[in-house]
Order: structure tokens, then C-alpha cells, then sequence
């Protein structure tokens, strides 16, 4: 489903070296590791938003690495969701949809899915609570029914009640939609019951790439073993 | 002694002094003129030429300010390349200027063999009214530039990544995400360009000259008028031009509160 091969990125602060990666299809990734360590950098490089120096994307077979991102066709919901704030919840979540006619069910259907059919679809989005942001985002990044998902830290701006609350829809809307899904994080305790893999990120290279419960039993690298123990 | 009580006082009085002064300027020129004075100065053939003529400059300016501001500041704002301090700076240049230095290189511009076949091919800017738009074009442009450029560098570029992710090229982009999330700026800039093209004499006066119901804008009217000594029908214009400079200001401040230009 999605393969990266020996990815390089230098964005001065931020840098990736010969990152390489293969997820298969339907599976839930998480991308763990420390501030700075190339997380977002390595989402966007798969999103199309930034370019590496060098390496391949494959996606769906089809190597991807010079297309823009309105082709990849992957659904991505940014740190703090950038919800666009001149658009209604509505119109937010349909964002993406060709034929905006034919897209009211689908759109209805969606927010049920995510959680916020209670809420008024013509309502503004800078009055939504952060757990709401963070359903109408995934809502907006599901209705192009994306190849992949790429999630940026998505439950870091609510509370930890409402952390808790998401993680179980996330896994449920995973389950329902069985869409593959990058999910970035910096806490090990997050991701460890969603991701089938978790992807331990050091310095822009992926020094780890296994099983959570695998993870836990076998910390291989000193960096490793003290970032699950600081973070779990 | 309480020192904070002291500062209060100080900058209040400060504002009130500032407000006293500028206020009391106003008074001044209506004691000056009187209501008959302004009212006949207003219906005079003349400032209604001026006042036609001032709307009609500063419209068409600040339209075409804001259709090549936007796509410069953009470019300005989210492009990285050698050199771009110099023509940020460069294009700040119109800012310290002196408006009168502006008019007088245009003038030199139009007399050089490029200037002179732009002149005879295709419109005459010398002495004409074109010349008024482009002297209005010019100064005004340096601020709708750094307003806008100021507001795409504040916007998270995010909204733009996420919407080309989801299926959006980067017109389209621009667009449906980053013009309606810059609304606010681009009103600001439209009328803080109206404003300021409505009063500018210094670059309009050097190239497109001050001839009486042809290139009488409301400045140059003031002008003109002080120049044969009528203080009364000058006093009158520049209460127009203080009507219309304080609802422009009060819309921008309106719209855009606090908004910053640096």
C-alpha cells in the first residue's frame, strides 16, 4: 500500500535521512519519536506538501514522489486541524467533494461516523470545542475517501478525558472504514492500543519498526528504551 | 508617591493633549468658514470637478494597486529566493520616499525614448489624467504591498496545504482558502489605498500638473485655491477631505481593529 524508499529531506531545522518504510493495506501506523525528530516532515513528504532531496513514494503500487498533492489523494488532518474559519462545519467536511448536489448524504453519513450529527451543520467552526474540531477534520479528510490517512498528533490539543474518549473513536472509525492510517504522536501510551506497527522515529531515520507489545518487551536501543519509559 | 497613578495621568494627558490639538484645528477652520462658506464652496462647479475627479483617481488607483498587490505580496510572502531582502526593500522604496521625488521620477521616466513610445503608442500619462492614476497607483502601492504581504505571512500556510490535499491545485487554493481567510486584510488595504490615494498631492502635482478643472483633485484644489489667497474655499475643501479621511479610517478601524501593517 504505501512504500518509501531511502526518503531524504533537509528543511534546515527538520531533516529526514533514507527513511525507509512499507505499510500494508488497512494497517495503523503509528509514528513515534521526540520534537523535531522529522515526523511531520516525513507525513507531509507522503502528503506532496514538501519534496525530498531524494528517495521514492510509492502509493497503491503507483510511485508517487513528484505528484502534487491534489492527486495522491490522501486524507491528512494537520496538528490543531486547520479547520478552514470562514466555512461552516458543513461546508468544511464537503471541502473536498467534486459535486457538492450529490454530496449531502455523504456528508450527513460522515458526521455521524465521526460523532458530531448532533451538532448544527451550518455552524461556525471557530465556535467548536477542540474534540469537535478534531471529528469535523477527520470528517473533512475522510470524504474524499482517501487511499491513505495521515494523522499529525491528532489528539494533542484536547483534554485527557477527551484524549481517551477519541482514541476509542478513532480505533472504532479505523475498524469501520479500515482506511490505512499514519497516526503521529509523541506518546507511546496514545498509540499503543490503535497501532498495529509503531514506527520509532530518532533524528530524522526510523531507528524501529514493530509491534507495540514487541516494542514493549524488546527496547533494542538505549534511546528507545528510555523514550517508551519516559512517555508510557 | 504612587508611580502608577503618575503614568496613568501622563499618558492620558498625553492622549488628551493630542486629541485637544487636532480637534481644536478643526474647530478652527469651521469658525473660519462658517456653515454658508462650506455649503457654497461644496456646490461650487469647481469642487464638484474636484471631488468627481478625486473619487474617480483614487477608485480606479486603488483597484489596480489591489489587483497587482496581491499577487506580488504572495509572491513575496511564500516565495524564498536570492535576493529577497532587496526587493522587499526595494518595493518598500515608495514608503520613505518623499511623493514629490516619486512624480519627479516618473516625470524623468516619460521623458527617457521607452517612456516617450509608451506616451505616443499608447496613452498619455504627462499632464493628463492617466498621469493622476499612475501618480496614485505608484504611492499607494508600497502599503497595499506590505498589508497584504504582512497578512499572508500570517496566515498558516496549512489551510493551503490542506486544501491541495484535498484535491485542490494552487489557484484554486488561493482562491477558495487563503482570500477569503485574508478577506479582512484586503478590505483594510483597499481603503487605507483609498484613503491615501484621495489625499496625495506631491506625486500628482509633478506629473500630472495643477490645471484648473483638468487635473484638479481635492488636494490640488486646496492648492490652487491657497495660491490666490480664497482661505475661506480652501478651508471648506479640506473639511471635505476631512470627512471623507475619517470615514475611511473609521471603516478600516471597523473592519480590522487592530490590525498591524508592520
Amino acid at each position: 500500500m504505501v512504500r518509501i524508499e531511502n526518503l531524504s529531506l533537509n528543511l534546515g531545522e527538520f531533516k529526514l535521512r533514507n527513511v525507509s518504510l512499507e505499510i500494508q493495506k488497512g494497517e495503523y501506523i503509528g509514528l513515534l519519536g521526540p520534537t523535531g525528530c522529522g515526523k511531520t516532515s516525513l507525513l507531509k513528504c507522503i502528503a506532496g506538501i514538501h519534496n525530498p532531496l531524494k528517495g521514492r513514494i510509492w502509493l497503491n503500487g503507483e510511485e508517487v514522489t513528484h505528484w502534487p498533492p491534489e492527486k495522491r489523494k490522501v486524507g491528512y488532518v494537520p496538528q490543531d486541524y486547520k479547520l478552514f474559519p470562514h466555512l461552516t462545519v458543513e461546508e468544511n467536511i464537503a471541502f473536498g467533494l467534486r459535486n457538492r448536489a450529490f454530496s449531502a448524504d455523504w456528508v450527513k453519513e460522515l458526521m455521524e461516523l465521526v460523532g458530531v450529527s448532533r451538532i448544527s451543520k451550518k455552524r461556525c467552526v471557530k465556535n467548536l470545542s477542540g474534540g469537535e474540531k478534531q471529528r469535523v477534520a477527520l470528517a473533512r479528510a475522510l470524504a474524499i475517501r482517501p487511499k491513505l490517512l495521515l494523522l499529525d498528533e491528532p489528539l494533542g490539543a484536547v483534554d485527557s478525558v477527551t484524549n481517551l474518549k477519541l482514541r476509542k473513536e478513532i480505533k472504532r472509525i479505523h475498524d469501520q472504514t479500515k482506511a490505512t492510517t499514519i497516526h503521529v504522536t509523541h506518546d507511546f501510551e496514545e498509540i499503543v492500543g490503535l497501532a498495529d506497527k509503531v514506527a520509532i522515529m530518532q533524528d530524522g531515520r526510523i531507528v524501529e519498526f514493530e509491534e507495540p507489545r514487541k516494542l514493549l518487551k524488546r527496547t533494542r536501543s538505549k534511546f528507545l528504551a528510555e523514550f517508551i519509559r519516559a512517555r508510557a | 508617591m504612587n508611580f502608577n497613578k503618575i503614568f496613568d495621568a501622563t499618558t492620558k494627558l498625553a492622549l488628551g493633549i493630542t486629541c485637544v490639538f487636532l480637534v481644536g484645528l478643526i474647530i478652527a477652520l469651521y469658525a473660519y468658514t462658517g456653515v454658508g462658506e462650506v455649503a457654497s464652496a461644496l456646490f461650487a462647479p469647481e469642487t464638484i470637478f474636484a471631488i468627481e475627479l478625486s473619487l474617480f483617481t483614487a477608485t480606479v488607483a486603488t483597484a489596480l494597486s489591489i489587483a497587482i498587490s496581491i499577487p506580488t505580496a504572495y509572491a513575496l510572502s511564500r516565495s524564498n529566493f536570492r535576493g529577497k531582502t532587496i526587493v522587499d526593500s526595494l518595493l518598500t522604496l515608495p514608503v520613505v520616499l518623499p511623493p514629490v521625488a516619486l512624480g519627479a521620477m516618473l516625470l524623468i521616466f516619460f521623458t527617457t525614448p521607452v517612456g516617450s513610445t509608451i506616451e505616443s503608442v499608447f496613452i498619455k500619462f504627462t499632464f493628463q489624467i492617466p498621469g493622476i492614476i499612475l501618480a496614485q497607483l505608484v504611492v499607494v502601492s508600497a502599503f497595499t504591498i506590505r498589508i497584504l504581504k504582512s497578512a499572508f505571512d500570517d496566515m498558516d500556510p496549512e489551510y493551503e496545504q490542506v486544501a491541495r490535499t484535498l484535491g485542490y491545485g494552487k489557484f484554486k487554493t488561493f482562491y477558495k482558502v487563503t482570500l477569503p481567510i485574508c478577506k479582512n486584510s484586503l478590505v483594510a488595504a483597499a481603503v487605507l489605498a483609498w484613503a491615501k490615494a484621495i489625499g496625495e498631492f506631491g506625486a500628482t502635482v509633478t506629473l500630472a500638473g495643477a490645471t484648473r478643472m483638468k487635473t484638479e483633485t481635492l488636494p490640488i484644489a486646496i492648492f490652487l485655491n491657497l495660491a490666490r489667497a480664497d482661505v475661506a474655499q480652501v478651508a471648506a475643501l479640506i473639511l471635505i477631505l476631512i470627512g471623507i479621511g475619517l470615514s475611511a479610517i473609521y471603516f478600516f478601524q471597523k473592519v480590522c481593529g487592530s490590525y498591524r501593517i508592520w
